[in-house]
């Protein structure tokens, strides 16, 4: 069974894409909440990617998750290098791993947090229902 | 006709609801006068990284949510857990329980049957472990008749258990040297905030049914931050109840050590939590609650010992929904349904758990699948809705790169509170998810702090 690598589209790589044949490709998910661009990959192709990093894994849908941000935005760069999503978009990424080698380890370490106003939640916190005993 | 209400709680299993806790400081000085060493407990590493504490494990039992057992299993009950998930006395008991130590701190010790050795914890006495048999493992044997094989239980088991499960890797790194017999908490600990409020030992998760009203209960088990999907699977497990939906839903998360790249248990407990503080499920009906236990990622295994939790807690009705419990491709993705429908014969379950010889009263809701539909207009359930192609399938796994990435998770995924809480505890610990730093700070701290408590006079030596 083939496997699946998704990369989800904001507004900025939606941009790159406008006016290419990729831009067809974009499928919605969630009701059009969120975008994406899906490459097909041979399983072989797939556990490959798997191997390259210790927390990727197939999640029960078929796709290659958990794969560090900074190889997905390789990815990216590649479809649209390649202007395809054949596997040798993923191919080409892979042979690229060694330049985002300190990427990938800088995100394990820190992940910059949201700029979200969060001062509801405190409040609702303030008088949980469940107390200690 | 029979009456198809239930009106009462189920029974803890084994008939007797186990409380090894002793309050009253002058018995447990008492009982410490009786210790002959001193031992502190240490975690279970793996490459360096903790994987387990053993006090987690102290903590449930005696506490309870591991009834009927009392302690570290001697060698011929783990051989009975082993070789037919049953305890000596015959109830259902899916994993080892043990108190291994190593050869050298053995040594030191100077231990041996009949001999009651004071565990401490953060430096303080923590328990009692009534020494009554000293045995050898083999870990690795250990981790494999844990878990099963493809030849062995090839009912369920699909790929052999090797170093990327986390659970194998638990049993793997134990000591060989195991202590068996009886814990007793003498120093009861105090559970750290925010797990405070959410710390319902068996006894007073009855009492509070009780208090609520309560005789119909659904477990949901957790270990995400919920998503809309996990929202809509709670919401409708629920209505199964009897001649109305349950009286209650009892969130169950399993905390302690975790696979990196998680959720930290402090986001998925508050998480839980904010669903009925923004009032998605009215908290007259909904109850968070954590149980201390390091997974081990078992799918149909680990669900037999989330049946002995939750029925233990009073609860009536389990969900048990595709991939419970597990990690990677080792089981059948539908395991835990299998043995919860018809039964897993090479693990000791010719029938049902609820069905065979020292088995549960508590009662499985096997849930297919959730997902969102653009057409339904709703977290539609996947044996209802036929649109295909259009609805969107639920992926722990790639929520969590969304969050990777920098995407907001859009409320069609995650209620905006709930995804608040994420952010809460990410800019607490400087990191959304379980990283190295996050366990071993959390190894430190762990979920409790230990009073101060005198050791006695010949212990100090």
């Amino acid at each position: 069974m083939a496997k699946f690598f998704g990369v989800v589209l904001d507004e900025t790589r939606l941009k790159e894409i406008k006016g290419t044949p990729l831009e067809e490709k974009v499928e919605p998910i969630f009701g059009g909440a969120l975008k994406r661009l899906v490459i097909e990959v041979p399983d072989e192709l797939g556990q490959k990617v798997i191997d390259q990093f210790t927390k990727a894994r197939f999640d029960a849908r078929g796709f290659i998750e958990e794969t560090p941000a900074a190889f997905k935005r390789l990815v990216f760069k590649k479809i649209v290098e390649k202007k395809s999503l054949g596997p040798e978009v993923i191919e080409a990424a892979i042979e690229e791993i060694p330049s985002i080698k300190d990427q990938i380890e800088k995100e394990d370490r820190e992940l910059p947090v949201p700029d979200i106003d969060i001062s509801d939640i405190l409040e609702l916190q303030k008088n949980p229902v469940q107390k200690p005993a | 006709m029979p009456d198809v209400r239930i009106k009462t709680l189920p029974p803890p299993h084994g008939g007797k609801l186990v409380e090894r806790v002793v309050r009253d400081p002058q018995m447990a000085r008492k009982l410490m006068e009786k210790c002959s060493a001193v031992y502190d407990i240490k975690p279970t590493l793996f490459k360096g990284n903790p994987v387990r504490n053993v006090y987690r494990e102290i903590m449930s039992v005696c506490y309870g949510f591991f009834s009927p057992v009392e302690g570290s299993m001697t060698k011929a009950e783990l051989e009975s857990v082993l070789e037919r998930r049953r305890l000596l006395s015959g109830w259902v008991f899916p994993y080892p329980i043990l108190f291994d130590v190593s050869e050298e701190d053995f040594k030191k010790l100077g231990v041996g049957p009949g001999d009651w050795l004071l565990l401490r914890l953060k430096g303080q006495p923590f328990a009692i472990l009534e020494i009554e048999e000293v045995y050898e493992i083999t870990p690795g044997d250990v981790a494999v008749r844990t878990f099963g094989t493809p030849d062995k239980n090839p009912e369920v088991v699909r790929v052999p258990f090797d170093q990327k499960h986390t659970g194998y890797n638990i049993y793997c790194s134990l000591n060989p040297i195991i202590l068996a017999g009886k814990y007793t908490i003498i120093n009861e600990p105090k559970i750290r905030p925010p797990f405070d409020r959410f710390w319902y030992p068996p006894k007073r998760a009855r009492e509070e049914f009780e208090r609520r009203g309560w005789t119909t209960v659904i477990a949901h088990q957790t270990r995400n931050v919920p998503h809309t999907g996990h929202e809509a699977l709670m919401k409708n497990a629920a209505y199964i109840g009897d001649i109305k939906p349950c009286d209650g839903i009892v969130v169950n998360a399993i905390i302690g050590a975790k696979r990196i790249g998680d959720f930290p248990d402090e986001a998925i407990v508050e998480g839980h939590e904010m669903l009925h503080l923004a009032g998605y499920i009215k908290p007259e009906r909904h109850l968070v609650t954590i149980t201390l236990w390091d997974m081990r990622y078992g799918n149909p295994i680990e669900s037999l010992l989330h049946a002995v939790i939750r029925q233990n807690m009073g609860i009536s009705f389990h969900m048990f929904g595709r991939d419970h419990a597990a990690l990677g491709e080792y089981y059948d993705i539908y395991a835990t349904q299998i043995l919860w429908s018809k039964g897993i014969p090479s693990f000791g379950f010719e029938a049902p758990p609820y069905e065979v010889d020292g088995g549960f009263y508590i009662r499985p809701q096997n849930i297919a699948e959730f997902w969102y539909c653009p057409k339904c207009l709703e977290f539609a359930y996947s044996d209802n809705c036929n649109h295909k192609g259009i609805y969107s399938r639920y992926s722990g796994s790639f929520i969590r790169g969304l969050i990777n990435e920098g995407v907001t998770p859009p409320p069609q995924i995650y209620r905006p509170e709930v995804y608040k809480v994420v952010v809460k505890w990410w800019k607490e610990f400087g990191y959304p998810f379980n990283n190295e730093k996050y366990l071993k700070e959390r190894e430190e701290k762990l979920e409790v702090d230990m009073p101060h408590m005198e050791l006695p006079a010949h212990l100090k030596k």
